[in-house]
């Protein structure tokens, strides 16, 4: 087991807030996890430092055994295009094909100065289309290529957004809440496509998400954040009792129940 | 094979005939780097001699200023009373008949398709130079814009309420009263402050023509090229139109939050009422006096209207070309404008350029530009670089910067942030950043404030050839001058023909964008 991801002793503090609070975790490559925990526990911040969107206040971030380094802004392009991520309201490019969506998948990937103002103005090679439009296929799309983004469904956009990070071959996929603003049917459908893109692609996955009861399902391993701490890291089959998702969710844990009902 | 068909035209028979119009365009309205670098001199010379503005007249300048403020808030204020029967006389859904409904529609397209210059000129001619002419410009100005805006507003009440006080049994004229009137008084409000603050700075314009208030003191100025008065009068009328923006874009906050005249407010919302009513009431005295002179020029009007039948189209080979001339002068200067907005635009978008005092430089520049009629512009470069439709292409072009500058920051600042950082997520380089994040963002944008650009420019361009800076409003002129009437509405009738035309394409484009 390789580690893929590690947090050595994170810190973010906004403004006077200390949003996480010292975190040490490890995922190992290939692996497909669960960040739970109530709104405002450090869950999203926590995994935007991996691609450094978030620099954190004190702490290393090591992705593939090497130290990200936010400072250095070609290191930064280089780590983004090897870690994929996914969104909560998909931020596609609007007003354009799911095809060209996919295509900006391959921007980091282009280093020579000709290749990076192609692209900047809209050529891609055929060999990316064509590579695309697998990818397309993979995610169930293929029929959509041509469709423009804001006439498709919620679900659909997800997976456009899901095959924007494939085509950047990562090797690992960040998600921030993919399912929050689906219904219950599509999101499982999301969530299958993730678990398949982990089992099929070998590409570890680590996703937000707000709600306990999508979890159990699917994932093995669950890391609960809780006030910028990992509360809980471990077989989400360990949290069915009440006293440990209470103490996750506090004061959120009545509404967490009802939805899970 | 049709579908090739189809990519070819769009591929290929499009730009290449976009190219074409654009040269055309650049060719008929005479613009060259030479000119305007040969003109270059002549602007440091005029530029030089307004420095320092000579604020020795001030009074007299501040008094034509309030005068120009009186024509245009009598102008506005008549004007709107005036579309208030109107706008319902002009709404599919308040309209007594199809038939009132089609000729109060008509009616309002043909007024608003008039550039407000030719009718200030026709008044001019009727009653003489003074503050009358342009107070009626101004009211049948107003007239075109705020019925357009009323009856559309009417248009788009709830039906709800009205179909709920209909079924107690009242009147159509309660219906109205109680059930559509409490919907508009908030649109309408601010419509019409819209609408008073736009018609100042037309107020200016018209005066240059000879339509009273300051602007025709500065164009007697111009032609006796003192232009360190000119400054003077240029700063003056700059600092009040900034002002009186201000206020009327407080006002309309205000009236959109509902909170206008509430408690908080009191203290700043009843002196600008009072404000508006003292100047109503103190220049009605000025105005009154006035309708005299308005009643000795009805017959007048009435023999120029009689005079004007038969239109005479004899010249009509002349017109077109000058239109083509105008056209190309309002396709050169929108294009000018664009390649310099864009510039102008991203250094003022405070999430781009990041030096406060380049931003706050540049939005200074647009609303300098904006508060300016571009008929003074014309007149400038007039001088500047000779008669012709040069001097109208650098005008036009200058005053549009005014507003796609500003509108262009806005694009750039309002983009959706989320959008980048996906983009950024893929490790994209800054040049991609803009390539796939920002400009598919703002390119709708953009080429919908263009399309608004290019229909009021085209408005524009037929009368800046009343100063002479090129195209048909200098042919209008002359005939006028001449008393020619015949001549003179065959050119209105083939303004308001390609307005017209322009403005239907332009919706249709507009449509296209979304």
């Amino acid at each position: 087991m390789r580690p893929m991801i590690r947090f050595e002793n994170i810190q973010k503090r906004f403004g006077n807030e200390l949003v996480l609070k010292g975190v040490n975790l490890t995922i190992n490559e290939g692996e497909f996890v669960a960040v739970i925990g109530a709104s405002g526990g450090g869950k999203t911040t926590l995994i935007r430092t991996v691609n450094g969107f978030v620099v954190p206040s004190a702490g290393n971030v090591y992705v593939n055994e090497q130290r990200v380094d936010y400072a250095n802004l070609g290191n930064l392009r280089q780590l983004r295009k090897n870690v994929g991520m996914i969104y909560q309201l998909f931020n596609l490019v609007e007003r354009t094909s799911a095809m060209h969506n996919v295509l900006t998948g391959t921007l980091g990937s282009k280093d020579k100065a000709l290749d990076i103002i192609l692209s900047a103005i809209g050529y891609f090679s055929k060999s990316d289309r064509k590579k695309a439009m697998e990818i397309l296929d993979f995610v169930g799309l293929k029929d959509k290529a041509g469709a423009r983004v804001d006439m498709i469904s919620g679900g659909q956009k997800q997976r456009v957004a899901i095959a924007r990070a494939l085509m950047q071959d990562p090797t690992v996929l960040l998600a921030d809440e993919p399912i929050a603003n689906l219904d219950p049917k599509t999101s499982q459908r999301i969530l299958d496509l993730l678990h398949k893109v982990n089992q099929e692609r070998n590409i570890t996955v680590v996703t937000v998400i707000h709600h306990f009861h999508m979890v159990k399902d699917y994932f093995s391993r669950v890391i609960a954040m809780k006030d910028g701490q990992v509360a809980f890291d471990g077989d989400p089959l360990l949290l069915e009792k009440q006293e440990a998702l209470e103490s996750i969710y506090g004061g959120q844990f009545e509404e967490e129940l009802a939805v899970a009902a | 094979m049709s579908n090739h068909l189809r990519a070819f035209a769009k591929k290929v028979l499009l730009p290449v005939f976009c190219l074409a119009t654009l040269i055309y365009a650049f060719n008929v309205s005479a613009f060259s780097f030479g000119a305007l670098s040969k003109g270059l001199p002549m602007m440091g010379d005029m530029l030089l001699e307004m420095t320092p503005p000579n604020f020795t007249f001030w009074r007299r300048y501040l008094s034509l200023m309030w005068e120009t403020i009186v024509i245009g808030v009598w102008g506005t204020f008549l004007g709107t009373l005036i579309s208030l029967p109107i706008g319902f006389l002009a709404a599919t859904n308040t309209s007594p008949s199809k038939w009132i409904y089609a000729f109060f529609k008509s009616l309002v397209t043909l007024t608003r398709s008039i550039p407000e210059l030719v009718y200030a000129l026709i008044l001019v001619a009727a009653v003489g130079i003074g503050n009358l002419p342009g107070i009626i410009a101004i009211m049948i100005h107003t007239v075109g814009l705020a019925s357009k805006f009323f009856s559309e507003a009417i248009e788009n009440v709830d039906r709800k309420p009205v179909e709920a006080v209909s079924s107690t049994g009242s009147l159509f004229i309660h219906v109205i009263r109680h059930s559509i009137l409490p919907q508009l008084t908030t649109l309408f409000s601010g419509y019409t402050l819209f609408i008073l603050d736009h018609n100042i700075r037309v107020t200016v314009a018209v005066g240059i023509v000879g339509a009273g208030g300051i602007g025709l003191e500065l164009f007697r100025r111009m032609r006796q090229f003192q232009y360190d008065q000119v400054a003077a009068m240029i700063i003056i009328i700059f600092l009040v139109v900034l002002v009186i923006d201000r206020i009327s874009a407080y006002v309309r906050q205000e009236t959109i939050k509902g909170t206008f005249l509430s408690r908080q407010n009191r203290r700043w919302d009843w002196p600008i009422l009072g404000g508006l009513f003292v100047l109503l009431g103190v220049s009605l005295p000025n105005v009154f006096g006035q309708l005299g002179g308005l009643l000795r020029g009805l017959p007048v009007i009435a023999e120029i209207i009689l005079n004007m039948i038969p239109p005479d189209f004899s010249e009509t080979p002349k017109y077109l070309g000058l239109m083509v001339e105008t056209l190309g002068m309002a396709i050169a200067g929108t294009v000018l404008a664009v390649l310099a907005s864009i510039v102008i635009g991203i250094l003022a978008a405070r999430n781009i350029m990041r030096f406060r005092l380049v931003t706050w430089a540049m939005s200074g520049v647009t609303t300098f530009l904006r508060a300016m009629p571009d008929i003074l512009f014309a007149l400038f470069f007039v001088v500047a670089v000779g008669l012709g439709p040069f001097a109208g292409v650098v005008a036009l072009m200058l005053s549009s910067i005014g507003f796609l500058g500003k509108f262009y920051a806005e694009a750039i600042e309002n983009i959706d942030p989320r959008v980048v950082e996906a983009i950024d997520a893929t490790g994209a380089h800054p040049l991609q950043r803009i390539g796939h994040a920002v400009v598919p963002q703002v390119l709708p944008l953009f080429n919908n404030y263009n399309l608004y650009v290019l229909d009021r420019n085209v408005r524009a361009s037929t009368v800046l050839g009343i100063v002479g800076a090129g195209g048909i409003g200098f042919e209008l002129t002359i005939s006028m001058r001449m008393y020619n009437w015949p001549q003179a509405i065959a050119i209105i009738l083939l303004i308001f023909a390609v307005i017209l035309a322009v403005d239907y394409l332009s919706t249709y484009l507009r449509k296209k964008i979304v």
